[in-house]
């Protein structure tokens, strides 16, 4: 079956069984480490000490295969500060490992993972920023989401938020004075591309020296669109507030995606069952989005190629409309659709059905010829291929080092999709393929989107087959689910879907209130923006220009 | 060569085929789904001051004011803050509060989006279009309100 | 069939003394403020109007409608609100070189005009150089480009204008190689011969305009003239997605429009030579020679604009490698193949 993974190394393979994975064995590969076990809800925690955090980390990489940190997690306690390390495997990402890493409260601080895992770098520097933990041996801890003026950490508890923010002259140097950032090369430029710039797809600022037209060295430099996304699902009840929220992480048509990320979780957290009927609307309106977000991602790559509003731009805004109109009849709007409810959507399909399920079926007949022309178009066009071929190439191991995820990582052959890898919704009992590349450049994650479409439109069709013959009496779209929901105090969640970017993950710990505890938000954008320097370094600035392009971030995901 | 010249090929077929997929707007309004969500209309006849929509309100967009004898007084809702999620309709018992398909508001300020009471209700429909229909057929009657018997009080 | 230059047709016509110097000096600006109207007239047309409708038919939209006929009158609200805007001069900009820079970029291109001869008599100066003629004040753009790219005091102007340099050096040659295979043909630099070398008959009714002649030429300067007049895929040097606007990032208002109209007048200058050279200049049936000119330079400007939809933009390197290893050579080859040819025929 088309479903079912290539086989893989059996070397990392510690406590792998048949049904899941065996901790106890794990437990035995640390050894003393493990001060304490914690019960998640789809993952064990191991306590370790906060100096031991590098240790551990590598003999989990090395020895047990641990080689994706998807996520790290800080929030403070009454008593404790702690640190999470959501690990889990790209061959099999149900195998998952929470490492647990608490500090004292009074100076907080442990081991940076940073060396461990490069992705680390950038999830660290976001918990030092937020909550305030601190990490040795971190390479550049430094604010990443506030200024770097920013009085206090906003998510710890002792944080005053009336305090007054005193930003220094200091921080408003011309920046015209100081032209050459590299010591030992005085023909170096600085620039600042962005964050206003027509390339940058929102407000993205790269830092970046020159060296000619070539790239010397390039910083992404993130937050300016920091809206505390977490913060306000924090603040938001389970039931009914928090779900308008994750519309606006992604907003570029990935709604339903998003809110599938926070309704996954939420739903395990607390126990609920989705009806089937209501996992085959979701699938299906999950990969409406997915089809509006790549064609948009196509479109704003060629905008970044070709060097206008051109064509190519346009025609993918055309093809973009059909299925957001398609989606506006379902949801009640184009973008910001609030459509899925905890236990299952909001609206059965529009009436009349028939009239929608010919809607859908006009579109996917037309999609084939579409996607022809978009071939015609850009992928098979000479300075296309030249100007993409062999630029921006990420290797199978940066990818796996950054854990950049979605079409990122598919373009470097990382065959890594959560809708099979950690099944949900009716995905698995569909037939449709994981696409992978293994260029690793700018024109494979192109290709692998493009086809991705072609993927999405085949699941599509077996849902509107599946939908049409339903039974009418079946037709639950909603689970009884209480009007206030209080999952039980201390349970804790991570768990992802495959958003429209990469892998979406939610960090829930409930408190026993109707009200999330700490509200963790794991978004594909910002671990893929990690790989940008990687790519570019030494490249020119139109390629680097295209990478950014072809990693396909959204700024509201980067910083939420 | 002929990747360039399919590429030119392709644009040149759709500048001599004529076709557009703008339009003139407002000249050709857009065509709205039933179920789009744009401003609010508030019923007073119909509402029975529950305070439900304020409560589930994910940004405080509704804010409700009561006399001591839990009397309504003020209703407001910014439009201009307002998120569109359509949970207020989705709580009220009474269907009070209804999203129209109207999206066509300006003002000078941001403060004019402030709606009271007396603005909400003249929101007017969207080419006529009552969203109740496509929502939940059983709900019709309300298109009647003003003139006819007025229920739940 | 030459006519004689617009200044003496004007002094016939108003029967006044073409011997006299002042009257040619007062005749000549005449005729030069005639050739100036009416190209500024094209690219007023061509900039605010004709543009945005091609685009929009490209890309399945419909542009301007609402104010005119067509939308026409869309071009006096464009001139009114551009040149109402606050020209801003950003701190530290080198203020004589800023200033010129835009007037240098619009006249120069404009300088073009007066050697080409545009039929019905519409030709204001014939010198016996006049290709060459045309090709030096057209590569004198580069010195605006470069001027506003300095100037600026801006990092993406100053990317921008060495760009332009780097651009125009690596096209400007193959250019001229290319146009000067013509000349072997015509034996002539002077503009009206080189036409009038172009109205025999190469097979039946087909003239033997050297883009018939010797196709290879011609897709050769056309590809160089997209280069030379920085359209897509060589508008590197303003290339919007990747250093903002390039040389004209810091310009507002006035100048802006000047650089505008540049850009435009320079494009039609390249179609005008195109006209000139390869498609018989002034030249077809039925309608005015005047006319058909028009026609081809627009047609030109429409291939401009064909190629911006379609063809994505090549990288600096790229450019570079595509002028010097491929346009070079090709144009090298094209030449002493045409000089062969032509020598052991003649």
């Amino acid at each position: 079956m088309s479903l079912e993974k290539p086989s893989r190394d059996t070397a990392l393979d510690v406590g792998v069984t048949e049904d899941g994975l065996d901790y106890d064995a794990l437990a035995d590969l640390l050894g003393g480490h493990v001060l304490d076990r914690e019960e998640h809800v789809n993952a064990e925690g191991f306590v370790i000490r906060p100096d031991e955090v590098q240790e551990v980390l590598s003999t989990l990489k090395e020895e047990a295969g641990f080689d994706h940190c998807a996520c790290v997690t800080a929030q403070e306690y009454d008593d404790r500060y702690e640190s999470i390390y959501h690990l889990r495997k790209f061959d099999d990402p149900t195998q998952e490992l929470s490492i647990v890493v608490p500090s004292p409260k009074d100076d907080p601080h442990n081991e940076s993972a940073a060396r461990v895992y490069d992705t680390a770098d950038w999830h660290e520097r976001e918990a030092y920023d937020l909550v305030g933990i601190d990490y040795d041996d971190h390479p550049d801890l430094r604010r990443i989401l506030l200024p770097e003026t920013w009085q206090g950490h906003p998510l710890s508890q002792d944080y005053n938020q009336d305090q007054p923010q005193i930003v220094s002259l200091r921080e408003h140097a011309n920046p015209l004075e100081d032209d050459k950032r590299s010591e030992d090369d005085p023909d170096t430029m600085f620039v600042n591309i962005g964050p206003h710039h027509p390339a940058t797809h929102g407000v993205l600022h790269v830092e970046t020296v020159l060296d000619g037209e070539q790239i010397a060295d390039l910083e992404p430099d993130i937050g300016y669109l920091h809206r505390c996304e977490e913060q306000m699902c924090q603040q938001g009840t389970y039931r009914h507030q928090i779900m308008p929220y994750p519309d606006r992480w992604d907003y570029i048509s990935a709604g339903i995606l998003n809110e599938w990320a926070y309704a996954r979780a939420a739903e395990d957290l607390a126990d609920i069952d989705v009806p089937e009927y209501a996992q085959v609307i979701r699938t299906m309106s999950a990969e409406m989005c997915r089809i509006a977000s790549h064609e948009l991602a196509l479109a704003t790559f060629a905008l970044d190629v070709f060097g206008d509003f051109t064509a190519v731009f346009q025609y993918g805004i055309r093809d973009r409309e059909i299925v957001q109109n398609l989606l506006e009849d379902l949801t009640g709007q184009r973008l910001m659709f609030n459509y899925l409810r905890l236990g299952g959507v909001a609206w059965d399909l529009p009436e009349p059905r028939e009239e929608y399920f010919e809607k859908i079926r006009d579109f996917l007949d037309d999609l084939p010829h579409k996607l022809e022309e978009v071939h015609d178009l850009v992928t098979g066009n000479e300075i296309f291929q030249m100007r993409c071929v062999d630029t921006g190439v990420l290797s199978k191991e940066q990818v796996k080092q950054y854990g950049a995820t979605g079409p990122v990582a598919r373009g470097s052959g990382v065959d890594y999709d959560l809708r099979r890898d950690d099944p949900y919704g009716y995905y698995d009992e569909l037939d449709w393929n994981v696409v992978t590349e293994e260029g690793g450049d700018n024109f494979s994650r192109v290709l692998v989107r493009l086809r991705e479409v072609e993927e999405s439109a085949r699941i599509i069709e077996q849902c509107v087959d599946l939908l049409e013959q339903w039974p009418e009496d079946d037709r639950e779209i909603q689970a009884n689910v209480p009007r206030t929901l209080r999952p039980d105090p201390d349970k804790e969640i991570y768990r992802s879907v495959e958003g429209a970017k990469g892998e979406l993950g939610i960090y829930i710990r409930s408190d026993g209130t109707d009200k999330p505890a700490r509200f963790k938000i794991r978004s594909p954008c910002f671990s893929n923006l990690q790989t940008l320097p990687e790519m570019s370094q030494g490249e020119y600035i139109p390629d680097m220009i295209a990478s950014l392009g072809s990693l396909d971030i959204v700024l509201g995901e980067v910083d939420r | 060569m002929i990747g360039i010249l399919k590429s030119m090929a392709t644009t040149m077929k759709h500048a001599l085929d004529g076709e557009t997929f703008t339009v003139e707007y407002p000249d050709v309004a857009p065509e709205v789904s039933p179920r789009f969500r744009g401003v609010h209309k508030w019923s007073q006849e119909r509402c029975i001051w529950c305070r439900q929509c304020e409560n589930v309100c994910p940004n405080n967009t509704i804010q409700i004011v009561m006399d001591e004898q839990r009397n309504g007084e003020q209703y407001n809702l910014h439009i201009g803050q307002c998120i569109y999620c359509r949970l207020c309709e989705e709580v009220c018992p009474t269907d009070a509060i209804l999203l129209t398909q109207n999206f066509e508001f300006t003002a000078d300020t941001k403060d004019e989006f402030a709606y009271d009471k007396e603005q909400l209700k003249n929101v007017p429909w969207y080419k006529d279009i009552d969203p109740l229909e496509s929502r939940e057929p059983d709900r019709g009657a309300w298109i009647g309100e003003g003139d006819g018997e007025v229920d739940y009080q | 069939m030459q006519s004689a230059p617009l200044p003496e047709t004007l002094a016939n016509l108003l029967e006044l003394d073409p011997n006299s110097t002042v009257v040619m000096i007062v005749l000549s600006l005449a005729g030069a403020g005639l050739i100036g109207t009416l190209m500024m007239t094209n690219t007023a047309l061509a900039g605010p109007w004709a543009k945005r409708k091609i685009t929009a038919a490209f890309t399945d939209r419909i542009a301007v409608d609402r104010i005119g006929p067509y939308g026409l009158f869309i071009i006096v609200a464009d001139a009114v609100r551009l040149l109402s805007k606050e020209l801003i001069v950003p701190e530290g900009v080198d203020r004589p070189a800023w200033d010129l820079a835009p007037l240098i970029i619009a006249s120069t291109a404009l300088l073009g005009f007066a050697v080409i001869p545009m039929g019905n008599g519409i030709h204001l100066a014939d010198p016996e150089v006049g290709l060459a003629y045309v090709f030096a004040v057209a590569s004198t753009t580069s010195i605006g480009l470069v001027m506003a790219g300095y100037a600026s005091n801006n990092k993406y102007s100053f990317l921008g204008g060495l760009r332009a340099v780097a651009q125009n050096l690596a096209y400007e040659i193959p250019l001229i190689l290319t146009g000067a295979s013509v000349v072997i043909f015509a034996g002539s630099l002077q503009m009206s011969e080189i036409v009038a070398a172009q109205q025999q008959s190469l097979i039946g009714p087909l003239p033997s305009w050297y883009a018939f002649v010797n196709p290879f030429a011609f897709v050769l300067f056309m590809i160089a003239n997209l280069a030379e007049v920085g359209r897509n895929p060589f508008d590197i040097p303003e290339a919007p997605t990747e250093i903002v606007a390039g040389y004209q990032t810091e310009y507002s208002s006035v100048y802006f429009v000047l650089i505008y109209l540049g850009e435009f007048i320079h494009i039609f200058l390249g179609g005008a030579i195109i006209a000139t050279i390869f498609l018989g200049g002034p030249a077809g049936p039925v309608l005015p020679g005047i006319v058909w000119f028009l026609i081809k330079i627009w047609g030109v400007f429409l291939f401009t604009q064909w190629a911006r939809s379609a063809v994505p933009r090549v990288r600096i390197d790229q450019l570079i490698e595509i002028g010097w290893k491929g346009m070079l050579v090709l144009s090298l080859a094209n030449l002493l193949l045409t000089a062969v040819i032509v020598g052991v025929t003649v």
